[in-house]
């Protein structure tokens, strides 16, 4: 029986290549998602430990309670008897702060959404090297890192401007360095002089990293240490340090590993369909051959085991070509996130011996599971049956499997609605019901086939008739095998759906809040960078202008409660914002009196004249009162607001950046001009820009526009494997149908219209899936947004133009995939077509 | 098969006798492979077929009549020769000319896997005028289905009609568009003797009562006697060809071409 399976592989070479190449598909999926989400997890892993390189102990200030991980600062004389520590070989004092360079073109370089950082050069800091020029000198000085240089187009020895600690310096690059681990942060250096005059204007610094003389363990000099730093101050290993760097690193993209994971298992999943559509295409065209054997004496086990060995071998073969595609795939990956996120997550591609084992496994496994079902089948065939027929027509039998399909979307749909409309959302239910939707559309999918392709080659059918006609019975032939085929695609673009209707609603909010709450004409923001103070001192100097609100942010915690709280002016308040009280007064906002917005008041059980035992920035114990009660809003998007002159105690005074600054102006005052002017202002701070509201609106929406693009990516790698899905099935259809194609062109088909055939079945295949796939994800996606309407999702938006361009490029996937198959197909010669067996 | 059956059959065919010629071969040739392994399938064969008539081929298997057929009905391209379909030389003609013409001008019925399996028994009849976007004349296409009696399962798809059935199905095809010849290989080789018998009957009436040519491949000396003329083909070359065949006359004749071959 061994020579009948051997013999089998030969003589169904092209066939079995497709089958192969589906498992290579599919376990490339599996492989590639592994990959990159071992690569992100090494890349963590080494980013940590280059960032705290030449750090043996570090010293830093008391966490403040509800700060957020603020911690305090420590004064910098505090270097002298740190130095006098035995076995400490390297003491510096952390003087770093916010630094941004202005590249050949006059504008900040930015490397999208990271920070720009400002250090102090020293010769012997381990974080960095010094490869060209030499360290700076003086105020007028400065080394940048090479990525920044590259970036801004500059090069040692060129003049430019800087923006270090809020201060605009002309400056020559006199070095560049090159730095182990930076996340993607843009870096100028400067002397130490200038670096304490910029980052510890005050005194303090946030820390000091010790490096340990040789021989010297961490915790031997943790200890030494310890003695000799007054109480209140931590000393920790840096062996700590990378640990909590690690879990926070892991944490913020906790969202991004959690993705991955989900998408490795709609990988698997997807990859399993296809090994398992094209292996039953295989047998149940061996159907007739399998039943000769048995006609000729072979036992129903000796058909199944020569059946299943083949499997084995295909599956085998194809997991192995699909691990090698896999890695390229996690390469591609690699190459986009770095060129859309500037995040670099290291050149190698780590492949486990686990990644290699699952996805062997699945790719063997699943080819051999999906060949069991219809080989049990062929063997059971009476002989004679099999012998007779040709292809496969128009199934029944799928009512069962409609209505299972049926319910189990009504399940999921209900359990997804009753739980995204609960008060209290039970997230854990919410996604139970999202899992079991998407499993009812999949296993329902091949009912709605026959409404959904109907409509879709209905134009096709006005225009071209017969030729579409035949494309649809094709398509309809068999509504599991297309439906299979489509699920891929659905799944990748369901998921785009619901991901781009999560980002339009919080879109649609910003715009919906900044319209409603925002009454200024114009808002100075710096994007991630704070805004110098100065910029609201100067821009309130202007003619033009009635009023400027300077909005800061402190850590405040009130009784248990720990907030970010939004510090202004209560008197620049109502010309710029439309705030609403609830209770109380505006103005009364003064000095410890604070203002809370209405949900916290009403959780906190909190009224207009509480006195509440608070910490605030770095002033511990201090007690509060609450001034007035706000409706909640949009435009601070914090439930605290405090007034500046608390926030100028609690907040260091190199801290006080301002987040946005506010401006409105006089009454019938020239905007042109107005703007003319805030611009002349800010231009030396290189990156704060002036836009009114609705450029303000936009400017917000786009942080989320550059996540969109990585997760869109990512999403296209699914996309194309599940047109490769398509190419595959409508290849093996082809063979399938190859008499009936002959009959066809014998009796006058064109090869133009051949081709066409097979393109409208192309594309009503990969229409069907976008339309199944597109209403999954949306439908999803506003549960989503109902979910998280509470937590300031207010407004739904839907990404018409996205959901237009699925489908359009659905059509496009359709005459993509089939373009080999029909060259195939039109290349076949008519008799050769008509005769075969 | 009543003797005034045959009588009659032949009375109405010498009337036809100089007819125009419906389709002709020149020369014909087709080889396969070269060199030591070199098969002639058709050597050099000169034949006309006139119109208005039913022309039977036969011969021993591998003869080549197959061959003939396709390279008459535009299928296949052969080596050395010319044809020539309803006054048009073929034998120069591109892919999309050759595929018009089979389209438009010529019908066909195969041995079996005759029809698209998606399609109904009507949509397959009248695929070949769908593809040409040509309007299906309903007369026609009535007289045609009534005369194969099978009104009644249009709507059927092939896999729910019987192999005669289907074969009726393909004779219908082939003659909705009024070609200008219809090429038939074995078309009741699957069959059993009644529904050949009806098969070949239709042929016969078409022949008859509207006129058309048809050209046919058997190996059934029952079903030559249905034709107006028998070609024998031996080794790709015409040995005979026998005008108003009878069974009798056609059995004899099988049995001289074997008996060579036999004591060779
Ligand atoms: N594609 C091919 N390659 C090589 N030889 C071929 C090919 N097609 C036909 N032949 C050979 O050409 C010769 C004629 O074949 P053809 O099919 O015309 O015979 P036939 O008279 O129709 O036989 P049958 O009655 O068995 O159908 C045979 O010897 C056959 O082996
Ligand atoms: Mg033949």
């Amino acid at each position: 029986m061994w020579r009948v399976t051997l013999r089998g592989i030969q003589g169904h070479l092209v066939r079995l290549l497709l089958t192969a190449a589906a498992v290579m598909l599919g376990v490339s999926f599996v492989t590639g998602t592994f990959v990159l989400r071992d690569s992100f997890d090494r890349a963590i892993s080494g980013l940590v430990a280059g960032s705290s390189a030449g750090l043996d102990v570090a010293v830093r200030g008391t966490e403040i309670a509800g700060g957020d991980g603020a911690r305090a600062r420590l004064p910098l004389d505090l270097v002298d008897s740190l130095s006098a520590v035995p076995g400490a070989a390297r003491v510096s004092p952390d003087l770093r702060g916010v630094a941004i360079i202005a590249g050949s073109d006059g504008t900040a370089v930015r490397n999208s959404g990271a920070p720009g950082l400002g250090f102090a050069f020293s010769d012997d800091d381990p974080a960095f090297t010094l490869i060209k020029g030499r360290g700076p000198v003086g105020a007028g000085e400065v080394v940048v890192e090479t990525v920044t240089l590259d970036k801004g187009g500059l090069e040692v020895g060129d003049r430019t401007r800087a923006v270090i600690g809020g201060e605009t310096r002309h400056v020559v690059i006199t070095g560049e360095v090159e730095f182990g681990v930076l996340f993607g942060a843009t870096a100028v250096l400067v002397d130490e002089a200038s670096a304490i005059h910029s980052f510890a204007r005050d005194g303090t610094v946030p820390s000091f990293t010790i490096t340990a003389a040789d021989g010297v363990s961490q915790a031997e000099l943790r200890a030494s240490v310890a003695e000799v730093v007054p109480r209140g101050i931590e000393v920790v290993t840096g062996a700590t340090v990378d640990a909590e760097n690690e879990s926070s690193v892991q944490q913020g993209l906790g969202f991004f590993t959690t993705f991955l994971l989900v998408f490795a298992g709609v990988a698997l999943f997807v990859g399993a369909f296809i090994i398992g559509n094209t292996f039953s295409m295989l047998i149940g065209q061996r159907a007739r051959e399998l039943a000769l054997l048995r006609a000729l004496g072979a036992s129903r086990g000796q058909v199944l085991r020569s059946v299943l060995g083949e499997a084995a071998v295909v599956g085998v073969v194809g997991s192995i070509l699909g691990m090698g595609l896999g890695v390229l795939v996690a390469q591609g990956a690699k190459l986009a996130i770095a060129g859309l996120l500037g995040v670099d997550i290291g050149t190698s591609l780590p492949v486990t011996s686990s990644t290699l084992l699952i996805s062997l496994a699945v790719g063997t496994l699943v080819t051999m599971a999906s060949a069991i079902l219809p080989a049990r089948r062929a063997a059971r065939t009476a002989p004679v049956a099999a012998m007779r027929g040709d292809t496969p027509i128009a199934q029944k039998g799928l009512r069962r499997r409609g209505i299972s399909g049926a319910v189990l979307l009504g399940v999921g749909v209900g359990l997804l609605g009753l739980a995204v409309t609960r008060e209290d959302v039970p997230w854990v239910a919410a996604g139970i019901g999202s899992f079991v939707a998407v499993m009812g559309m999949l296993v329902g999918a091949p009912l709605f086939a026959r409404p959904v392709v109907r409509a879709v080659v209905w134009p096709f059918v006005v225009v071209s008739g017969v030729v579409a006609r035949l494309a649809r019975q094709n398509a309809l032939r068999v509504p599991r095998r297309t439906a299979a085929t489509a699920s891929a695609l659905m799944i990748g673009l369901a998921l785009v759906a619901g991901i781009s209707v999560l980002a339009q609603s919080v879109k649609a909010s910003i715009t919906e809040g900044v319209s409603s709450e925002l009454t200024s004409d114009f808002v100075l923001s710096g994007g991630q960078s704070p805004v110098p103070p100065q910029v609201a001192t100067e821009a309130s100097k202007l003619s033009e202008v009635s009023s400027v609100a300077a909005v800061g942010l402190v850590p405040v915690t009130i009784g248990d409660f720990s907030t970010t709280a939004a510090a202004v002016e209560a008197a620049s308040m109502p010309e710029n914002f439309t705030v609403s009280m609830a209770e109380g007064r505006l103005d009364s906002m003064e000095g410890d009196r604070v203002l809370v917005d209405r949900t916290t008041a009403s959780d906190n059980r909190w009224e207009v004249g509480d006195v509440l035992p608070a910490t605030v920035g770095t002033l511990g114990a201090h007690d509060l009162v609450v001034g007035g009660i706000y409706e909640d809003s949009q435009a601070f998007g914090t439930h605290v607001i405090v007034s500046r002159g608390l926030y100028e105690d609690a907040v260091p005074s190199d801290m006080q950046t301002d987040l946005q600054v506010y401006v409105a102006a006089v009454g019938g005052a020239d905007q042109a001009q107005l703007r003319e002017d805030l611009d002349a202002i800010v231009s030396p701070y290189l990156v704060v820009s002036v836009m009114n509201a609705s450029e303000f609106a936009t400017a917000e929406g786009t942080a989320i526009d550059n996540l969109l693009n990585l997760l869109y990516v990512l999403l296209l790698f699914s996309v194309v494997i599940a047109v490769l899905g398509i190419v595959n099935t409508l290849a093996l259809s082809v063979l399938e149908r190859t008499r009936e194609i002959g009959l066809l062109r014998a009796v006058g088909l064109q090869r133009r219209q051949l081709g066409a055939m097979i393109t409208v079945e192309a594309i009503a295949t990969a229409a069907f899936g976008a339309v199944l796939g597109t209403v999954l994800g949306l439908g999803l996606g506003i549960a989503l947004q109902r979910g998280l309407e509470a937590q300031g999702l207010r407004t739904l938006g839907i990404p018409w133009g996205l959901v237009v361009l699925m489908l359009g490029a659905s059509v496009l996937v359709g005459v993509l995939a089939a373009v080999a198959p029909s060259i195939r197909a039109t290349r076949l010669n008519i008799l050769a077509a008509i005769n075969r067996a | 098969m009543t003797a005034a059956h045959v009588a009659e059959r032949t009375q109405a065919s010498t009337d036809r006798d100089d007819r125009a010629i419906a389709a002709q071969a020149i020369g014909l040739s087709k080889t396969y492979g070269e060199g030591g392994a070199l098969v002639t399938a058709l050597g050099d064969v000169t034949v006309e077929f006139a119109s208005g008539q039913l022309t039977a081929i036969m011969g021993p298997s591998g003869s080549g009549k197959s061959t003939l057929m396709h390279c008459m009905a535009a299928l296949d391209t052969p080596t050395a020769g010319t044809v020539i379909i309803d006054g048009t030389d073929i034998t120069h003609l591109k892919d999309k000319a050759l595929t018009r013409l089979r389209r438009d001008r010529l019908g066909f019925v195969f041995q079996a896997y005759n029809l698209v399996p998606t399609l109904t028994a009507q949509e397959n009849i009248t695929l070949p005028m769908d593809i040409a976007g040509r309007r299906v004349d309903a007369e026609w296409f009535d007289t045609v289905v009534d005369t194969l009696g099978i009104r009644d399962r249009l709507a059927h798809r092939p896999d729910e009609l019987s192999g005669g059935q289907q074969q009726r199905v393909a004779c219908a095809r082939a003659l909705l568009s009024r070609p200008a010849i219809v090429f038939a290989d074995e078309p009741t080789g699957n069959l059993d003797s009644r529904a050949s018998a009806e098969i070949l009957a239709f042929l016969r009436a078409s022949v008859d009562d509207f006129g058309q040519t048809i050209v046919m491949v058997t190996h059934d000396p029952s079903a030559a006697s249905y034709a107006d003329r028998v070609v024998f083909l031996v080794d790709g070359a015409i040995v005979d060809d026998i005008v108003k065949p009878t069974m009798a006359v056609v059995l004899e004749r099988i049995q001289e071409l074997d008996r060579p071959r036999a004591e060779a």
